[in-house]
């Protein structure tokens, strides 16, 4: 590899080498120096100079302040901050000036205060009074621009950082500018409450206190919180996040940026669903069924006797039913009781994972560089893994071509049924000739807990009939329809849950879970990266692997309670022997494997033909069970509508907005249409909890 | 007198008309350049010495020359012009367009052909609704005439009524269908403009003074005029003189002779106080500093500009507060927003003016005006905020005293008999409201 070239340049007398092409505010930060920014963020695309804090005394220029931010670094240029020219000195006291002149001083209430951009460069940078004598430019404050985010458009600094992420990143066009010169106000298309999949990304880009958090609001001050470095567990993303916690609550959750991964955005349901943990229906002790009493409560120790009492009576005749997020810590805890304990290893995995596209492995951020990206399988990207939809977004943006086609595409990514848990991408992937491929898996530890669970086993499992016990784990097998179909042929149950309600009525005996926000342990995401999740805040009841560590002595085997070396027990089988403490705040994507030999399936990517349309439902991204417990979600939940390709409109005279009918066999629903270039013709989708008892095979009328 | 080359004819003729400009020998300087290579009328153009007419003066056909070649830069090429004569105290476009339709089209299409773009779009103020039906009938006067035409589209894009989009990169952001702010420069529009392509951003007067550029020669036209500024130059004169109107005049006549001779001098035999000699974003010149040659190096050396050619005459009744004030909130009202010291500064200096006026202010009022200028002009994104902040200030500097007087005095020794409604309007009338209905 050659070295890229660098040029040289000196910033307040330091010379500092860098790569061509490097912005001046990073090459400043290489010399250790800074220069200050509000308006200038480099993820959220070209620099625009608004603000004007970053003005300079530059050489060659024009003999006056340069916007900073705006500039490359050059051979032989001379830089002058604040530091050392009293030129840039006076703009940028002069840029704080004028911001403050209408900035309210509600500091001490505003829940900026103490983590401030504003505050911080006006204590380095800016006038320590005021030469303002009029009256404050007013507004109504706050005011909502949707049910999780406030406006307070007196704190604006206008830096036009949301409506830049808005237009440019995510796409979705919503959040604007209106009026003009001091009126300029931030504003949503007639009041419309800003609905799309990554709003709150706009709470942590604002540099004031003008966008806040609905659900954060008043709730901490900066000085008496701790962010705990950790991962997203709602998706098989993965996203970086700090989960901030006073007192021992989880308050709120930050992007930890991870430039691979998430590049430092997050959806809101990574960032708001935090709120199911402190959910009022939320177990905290065990409960046993009684007879004729129903659920009673019992205590830890009769609790685990009872489950000791009831994994012996099923004689090995056991099968566990998984739900994808478990830790790796816990579904190998689990298979190591059950394998080695009671000889039974049986399991419903909550869906299918192929190690077949270990060769083709790169890193997420490899779709964002992509000439030719292929997106197959048709249900919606940013339902399953929505950052996914931002990294195809600025491939698009890039000049990337996005199709529905594999040929000729350099990163494949399967979303949808029928992809044999990657191993048909894969195959693909192979024939056409890609440098990456993906396949987005329903939950988010899917890879992990299947991976956990064969390191456990040293034979084929084999299903026993009748079912002595069926092991539930977790709140999405616990709603998965299939599980449920296998409890009523199970003698007994045992549900591991978080929520009181979701087993009732078919569990004998019900132990508290927990959430990912309150674990130690790891998860592998859909890349394949092994990330690591840390205990934000204390559950309610023991975790997982502190019972299944006492319930396995009682069997005779040895299972640690500490993730740690649960960890280092299957890293040397199933992940090469990674000790813990190597995973890291920011994961590593382990190299590609060489890749074998996936032979040649069936031509094209479609697995069934159909006679009219092809019905894909999807389990929506504002949907499950942390979704239903945060009120402030509700209004992201997927509207009744009904996407089909423009093809499809057209043959059948549909306009978007039209109200039509979806009928298959009998049955049908009315839902609003809504055309989509991005699907394929006789395609058409539709949310799960919309879908009801529709079909597969489908056809559309007014 | 000069020669009138842009308005040439325009006074016995109806040139509106597609026969009547070519019976004047319309069309043939077009017709002459697309015999020549596009480079050969871009050194035609250089040979000319033409600078921009829109107020920045940058030599036409070295901006052209900046346009990169088809195969160093693949996508295509767009002239655009800006046509969203905003400027208060200019309006020598409108009158351009409007009587004489066909030289400004044949400007575009020499200008298209030594650009080698087909594609030029006109960016036209949206308050001008006659220049509009004006254009709109030339074009559908040319509709038949390929030969005129030569392939290439003229497409009329009315604005919606912001100052702002009369800044070259503002104006593409517009046209572009976002709101209209400048972008930061470098890159600059030549290199990447409209949908990030070559474009050549240029001024109604300009694309009307290229035919008869290429109908003289270069190096005929470069004799009219004085250094740096040759040729001609179509001036709006207006407010307190006999015959406000338009005047093509020579490049360095003198500007008591713009006042006098052509405007007739100042209306019930006052005295001259003050002239603004480019448009509102010039430094005002006082009644003593008149005899200047109305050109770029004459105007430098009392560091002012001819900027738009919108030259506004004030009389000795005039309040130069009140003019401030005017001036600021004009400023104010129209600051797109983006940056911060025009956003914030032009909304503090109108109220620290209007203080002033009223008698309220200290005497460190008057100093933070200045200050506040000061920290306004050089810190901006675009000229917007900087020409604001030097127009006011050299109202201060030029009428120290008056200003002191309105502090020392406690209110405005001229009160309610400044006769400013003559001169500028007020922002209330630039508000935007439904115009007429022009078809489409």
């Amino acid at each position: 590899m050659s070295t890229p070239p660098t040029v040289k340049l000196t910033i307040d007398g330091v010379e500092v080498e860098v790569p061509k092409g490097t912005g001046l505010v990073e090459a400043a930060l290489a010399a250790g120096i800074e220069i200050p920014v509000f308006c200038y963020e480099p993820r959220l695309g070209p620099p625009v100079g608004a603000c004007r804090m970053c003005l300079c005394e530059i050489t060659p220029g024009p003999p006056k302040p340069q916007a900073a931010c705006t500039l490359q670094a050059a051979d032989g240029m001379v830089v002058k901050t604040a530091l050392t020219s009293p030129m840039a000195a006076e703009a940028q006291n002069a840029t704080l000036e004028f911001i403050l002149v209408n900035h309210p001083l509600d500091c001490p209430v505003c829940d900026k205060g103490g983590e401030c951009p504003l505050q911080d460069l006006t204590f380095r940078y800016g006038p320590g009074n005021t030469r303002m004598t009029f009256p404050k430019r007013t507004f109504d404050k706050p005011i909502p621009i949707s049910p999780l985010i406030a406006l307070d458009r007196e704190r604006c600094i206008l830096c036009y950082r949301c409506t830049r992420f808005s237009e440019q990143i995510a796409e979705d066009g919503q959040l604007v500018a209106v009026n003009r010169g001091s009126e300029t106000q931030i504003a949503t298309f007639e009041d419309d409450p800003y609905r799309a999949p990554f709003t709150g990304n706009v709470i942590e880009l604002c540099p004031v206190g003008a966008l806040t958090s609905t659900t954060y609001r008043f709730e901490a001050r900066p000085w008496e919180i701790q962010d705990v470095p950790t991962v997203c567990g709602l998706c098989p993303v993965g996203c970086n996040v700090y989960a901030t916690t006073r007192e021992g609550k989880v308050k709120r959750i930050l992007s930890r940026n991870h430039p691979d991964v998430d590049g430092g955005w997050l959806c809101d349901k990574g960032r708001f669903a935090y709120q199911h943990v402190r959910a009022e229906d939320r177990l905290r002790d065990p409960l046993l069924r009684v007879r004729r009493r129903g659920f009673e409560e019992v205590s830890w120790e009769r609790a685990l006797d009872e489950a000791e009492r009831l994994l012996r009576e099923a004689e090995g005749r056991i099968v566990t039913a998984l739900s994808g997020s478990e830790t790796i810590e816990q579904a190998y805890a689990l298979a190591k009781l059950l394998r080695g304990g009671l000889g039974s290893h049986a399991a419903m995995l909550p869906e299918e994972v192929s190690d077949a596209l270990d060769g083709f492995r790169v890193p997420l951020s490899a779709i964002g560089d992509a000439k030719t990206i292929a997106v197959l399988g048709d249900a919606p990207v940013v339902e399953r893994a929505p950052i996914v939809d931002l990294w195809i977004r600025r491939a698009r943006r890039n000049g990337a071509r996005v199709v529905n086609e594999p040929d000729g595409a350099d990163i494949l990514i399967w979303c949808g049924p029928g992809g044999d848990g990657g191993a048909r991408v894969a195959q693909l992937a192979q024939q056409v000739g890609a440098s990456g491929a993906f396949y987005l898996p329903e939950t988010a530890n899917a890879r992990g807990v299947s991976d956990a669970w064969a390191a456990a086993a040293d034979t084929e499992a084999t299903n026993p009939d009748p079912i002595g016990l069926l092991i539930v784990s977790g709140d999405e097998a616990a709603a998965n329809a299939d599980v449920r179909a296998l409890a009523e042929q199970a003698e007994r149950v045992l549900v591991i849950s978080m929520f009181h309600g979701l087993a009732a009525g078919w569990a004998d005996l019900v132990l508290p879970g927990t959430s990912y926000l309150e674990r130690d342990g790891t998860y592998v995401n859909l890349e394949g990266r092994v990330q690591r999740l840390r205990r934000a805040v204390i559950p309610p009841a023991p975790d997982e692997l502190a019972w299944i560590s006492q319930l396995a002595g009682r069997f005779g085997v040895d299972v640690s309670p500490y993730p740690t070396a649960v960890f280092e027990e299957v890293s040397a089988i199933a992940f090469g022997g990674i000790p813990f403490g190597a995973v890291g705040d920011h994961a590593e994507l382990p190299p590609a494997t060489q890749r074998v030999d996936q032979g040649s399936g069936p031509a094209g990517v479609r697995a069934q033909q159909f006679d009219g349309l092809h019905l894909i439902r999807y389990r929506a991204l504002f949907s499950g069970p942390a979704v239903e417990r945060t009120p402030e979600l509700q209004f992201q939940r997927p509207l009744a509508e009904v996407e089909l390709s423009a093809e499809d409109a057209n043959a059948r005279n549909i306009r978007p907005g039209d109200e039509v009918t979806v009928r298959s066999n009998g049955t049908s629903v009315t839902l609003r249409a809504r055309l989509n270039r991005d699907l394929r013709a006789g395609v058409v989708r539709i949310a799960e909890e919309h879908a009801r008892d529709l079909q597969p095979d489908v056809e559309l009328s007014t | 007198m000069a020669p009138e080359l842009v308005l040439a004819h325009a006074r016995e003729r109806d040139l509106t008309k597609l026969a009547e400009y070519e019976a004047v020998g319309g069309y043939q300087a077009l017709a002459k350049a697309r015999e020549m290579t596009p480079q050969a009328v871009i050194d035609e153009v250089q040979a000319s010495e033409l600078r921009g007419r829109g107020g920045a003066f940058f030599p036409t056909g070295r901006k052209w020359a900046f346009i990169p070649k088809p195969d160093q830069n693949p996508n295509p090429h767009y002239l655009v012009v800006n046509a969203d004569e905003s400027e208060p105290g200019s309006f020598k476009d409108n009158e351009i367009m409007a009587t004489v339709p066909h030289r400004f089209i044949e400007g575009c299409l020499i200008t298209a052909h030594a650009v080698e773009a087909t594609r030029v779009f006109v960016y036209i103020r949206g308050e001008y609704t006659g220049p509009y039906e004006v254009l709109v009938g030339a074009l559908e006067e040319l509709q038949s005439r390929d030969d005129i035409l030569g392939g290439v589209t003229i497409v009329l894009h009315r604005g919606a009524g912001a100052y702002i989009c009369g800044e070259e990169t503002a104006l593409l952001e517009s046209l572009e269908g976002k709101r209209g702010q400048p972008r930061t420069k470098p890159p600059f529009p030549a290199i990447e403009g409209l949908y990030r392509s070559p474009t050549v951003v240029n001024n109604v007067e300009t694309m009307a003074t290229i035919a008869p550029i290429i109908d003289l020669g270069g190096a005929e036209y470069a004799k009219l005029g004085v250094p740096d500024s040759r040729g001609t130059r179509v001036v709006s004169i207006s407010g307190h003189v006999e015959r406000p109107g338009n005047y093509e005049i020579e490049n360095g006549t003198s500007m008591r002779s713009l006042i006098y001779d052509l405007g007739g001098g100042i209306p019930g035999g006052r005295a001259l106080k003050a002239v603004i000699p480019g448009g509102s974003s010039t430094v005002i010149l006082r009644y003593d500093e008149i005899d200047v040659g109305y050109d770029f190096n004459s105007l430098l050396a009392l560091k002012t500009a001819m900027g738009s050619a919108g030259v506004v005459v004030l009389d000795d009744r005039c309040c130069m507060v009140q003019l401030g004030i005017r001036i600021s909130e004009f400023y104010e009202h129209e600051s797109c927003g983006k940056c911060t010291p025009c956003r914030e500064g032009t909304r503090w200096m109108t109220q620290i003016l209007r203080r002033l006026e009223a008698g309220d202010a200290d005497q460190g009022e008057l100093d933070l005006l200045l200050s506040v200028c000061d920290r306004i002009n050089g810190k901006c994104l675009c000229p917007l905020g900087d020409t604001a902040a030097i127009a006011v200030a050299s109202y201060v500097d030029k009428f120290r005293g008056e200003f002191q007087q309105h502090v020392d005095e406690g209110g405005c020794p001229f009160g309610d008999s400044s006769p400013l409604h003559n001169v500028l309007a007020p922002v209330a009338m630039r508000t935007h409201s439904p115009a007429a209905v022009v078809p489409a």
